[in-house]
């Protein structure tokens, strides 16, 4: 059991996480794990770690359409005394005076955006590269990683799921489906050490394909974590045993995926909605039809191309500020996410969200349809990923993922909805990342 | 006398090496460099004395500027002379001496008979005075040639004048390329602003950051 223990890592390991660890990475099907990773968390964070679940359970989304957030004030005063960036350009001005920032000012200098305050010791970065293909180390801190569980939890908890305690339970296997895929074991404390395994499915990292299902059942994890398409790839295995829940992140969901996957693993799909920069942001409600927000202390924007709010119900870019990554404080910062605003009962959520920023298409008798039409005449199919693409002289290519390929005729006759009888060519997507979902080389393609 | 300009320009990272005094007005002619500085090479030993605050001290710098504005007619209030005494740090008492020191400097016959505004001299007492005290210290402006320069320089800039003899771009230039205070005071703002940049990149750089930290669902 000795190995186990690594005060970096574990800093709170008890016996029975070791023998967790243990049963997760010496079982005779596991995987070849090719990475280390860790809660890296001590007895201080685990304190404050539930102070701040506790006054979160406690806490809902106070600000609407007429009252900003009662906390922004003070955190904008707080942003410009302490971080760099803001403190050079004096004092703070009206809050929408304030410039918005994108993800193009944290890549010229990423360091600028640490307040002073944050002590460097236990900083870890999460590297992110977007939909631009040029990779970003965002600053964090393992207190940081482990509030997430804090939104999953409120998130689950709206759908009546509630997790066990105790190291005898597997929390969550964290599932990729890559070719090369940071893969390791932990314990989550907060959860009295119940397992938690990050995996690749790919056939490269398993003694034997059918490994995986037979390890998956022996932990029987209560949660499943992925993007849609490693998610479809978990669903091809012969499971015997099904989680609580499934929770997808990074990719759009569609509503005809997250319907199989609901009906095949028998359980909710939670469609969560979440950045590197900022953590879990909101969570699809089919009741609301939206995105309802899970962060008290994070305000949105919606905002136009001239940086100026849209009312509700308008179309824009998300922009964020406040979140819980004190080592990165957001200050209006545009996502290059599109969405609307509206207020239900429960709080704001996000309507119609789409990634990266709109495109319109060109039928071929010269009217302009919007990539949300597109992506309502696709969204019964359960196709894992799909991007569309026009070209200059007008002729169109859908791309889909190898596992939906199968889809490509339904996917045509649902676009004929759009296009007519326009010939529309379809190719697998070869890449492994994240695609621009809409593209246009026309130059009146693009709204924005 | 015309009220002193002291604007400095909004200084930030990237515009410091623009850096100039040409916010300084040194528009009336003054008495002769040479002279002033032979004063302050020549500052008396109980000018230089521990100053007088609550924490004990000789050199009761309240009383001397007391006296100062009072040559100008003008009676300080309480209120005025309580910065004149109070302070318990170093760099308090630095300031204090820089004090005693023009106070030093302003007793020369050219000053009495040309000073007249007692705002002005106030200002140069506390608010320049504690610029210069940022610094550096009361023995270096006296010991050291160019510190000295910069002194009596900057004290006839903040009541606008300039040393007999020069035109206002040369006294301009020459101050500019003297001074050392904000400058100063920018660069090691601006050396503590980059080594803190270092380490953030060497903290995000090193194996154990980009090994992370557990997080139930990733981006």
């Amino acid at each position: 059991m000795k190995p186990y223990f690594d005060p970096e890592r574990y800093p709170t390991l008890s016996e029975d996480g070791a023998r967790m660890l243990k049963f997760l990475r010496e079982h005779p099907q596991a995987p070849i794990y090719r990475n280390s990773s860790g809660n890296k968390l001590t007895s201080d964070d685990l304190n404050l770690l539930a102070d701040y679940e506790r006054k979160l359970n406690n806490s809902r989304v106070d600000w609407n359409e007429r009252h900003l957030p009662q906390w922004l004030n003070t955190f904008v005063d707080n942003v410009y005394r302490d971080v760099p960036f803001y403190r050079s350009q004096g004092k703070p001005p009206q809050f929408t005076d304030i410039p918005p920032v994108t993800r193009a000012d944290f890549s010229r200098d990423i360091t600028a955006f640490v307040p002073d305050s944050v002590q460097l010791d236990r900083m870890i970065n999460f590297q992110t590269t977007g939909t631009s293909g040029n990779p970003l180390l965002l600053p964090s801190h393992p207190r940081i990683a482990a509030t997430y569980l804090c939104f999953h939890r409120r998130a689950l908890r709206r759908f009546g799921i509630e997790l066990s305690h105790g190291p005898e339970n597997i929390g969550v296997v964290l599932v990729g489906h890559q070719r090369r895929c940071f893969t390791y074991i932990s314990v989550t404390p907060q959860l009295g050490e119940s397992g938690l395994a990050k995996i690749n499915l790919h056939p490269d990292d398993w003694a034997s394909p059918s490994d995986r299902e037979a390890y998956l059942d022996a932990l029987n994890a209560e949660i499943y974590t992925g993007d849609p398409l490693s998610l479809s790839a978990l669903k091809t295995l012969p499971l015997s045993t099904r989680p609580k829940a499934l929770i997808s992140v990074g990719m759009m969901l569609s509503q005809g995926l997250k319907n199989e996957f609901e009906s095949h693993f028998n359980a909710p799909v939670l469609d969560i909605y979440s950045l590197n920069e900022s953590g879990p942001v909101a969570v699809f409600d089919a009741n609301i039809n939206g995105h309802l927000l899970l962060q008290p202390e994070l305000y949105v924007e919606i905002l136009n191309t001239e940086g100026n709010p849209v009312p509700p119900g308008q179309r824009g870019e998300i922009t964020l500020t406040g979140g819980f990554n004190f080592c990165l404080p957001l200050l209006r910062y545009r996502t290059g996410d599109f969405a609307s605003l509206a207020y239900s009962p429960e709080g704001p959520l996000l309507k119609g969200l789409s990634g990266r920023s709109p495109v319109r298409f060109r039928t071929q008798a010269g009217d302009w349809v919007n990539n949300i039409d597109i992506t309502h005449a696709l969204k019964s199919l359960p196709l894992a990923q799909f991007g569309l693409h026009q070209e200059a002289d007008g002729s169109l290519c859908l791309s889909l993922a190898p596992v939906s390929m199968h889809y490509s005729a339904a996917s045509l006759d649902a676009l004929s909805s759009v296009f007519g009888n326009q010939p529309i060519t379809v190719k697998s997507i070869e890449s492994e990342d994240k695609i621009m979902q809409y593209t246009s080389n026309l130059k009146e393609g693009t709204l924005q | 006398m015309a009220q002193i300009t002291t604007h400095l320009p909004n200084l930030t990272r990237n515009n410091l090496g623009e850096l100039n005094d040409k916010d300084f007005s040194v528009n009336n002619i003054g008495p002769d460099l040479q002279h002033l500085l032979r004063r302050i090479s020549s500052t008396p030993a109980d000018f230089l004395d521990e100053p007088k605050t609550h924490s004990g001290g000789n050199l009761a710098v309240a009383a001397l500027v007391h006296d100062t504005l009072r040559q100008t007619g003008y009676n300080a209030s309480v209120e005025q002379l309580h910065r004149f005494t109070s302070g318990h740090s170093e760099k308090d008492h630095n300031r204090l001496s820089l004090v005693a020191l023009a106070i030093w400097v302003l007793n020369d016959d050219w000053f009495k008979s040309t000073l007249r505004d007692a705002d002005a001299l106030l200002s140069l007492l506390d608010l320049a005075m504690q610029q210069l005290a940022d610094a550096s210290t009361a023995t270096k402006y006296i010991n050291d040639s160019e510190r000295r320069e910069e002194f009596a320089r900057f004290l006839l800039a903040r009541l606008n004048y300039r040393p007999a003899g020069e035109s206002i771009t040369q006294a301009t230039d020459r101050l500019s390329a003297l001074s050392s205070t904000e400058r100063n005071r920018l660069l090691q703002e601006s050396r503590e602003a980059e080594a803190r940049a270092r380490a953030i990149r060497e903290a995000l750089a090193k194996q154990a950051a980009a090994e992370s930290a557990d997080k139930w669902t990733r981006e």
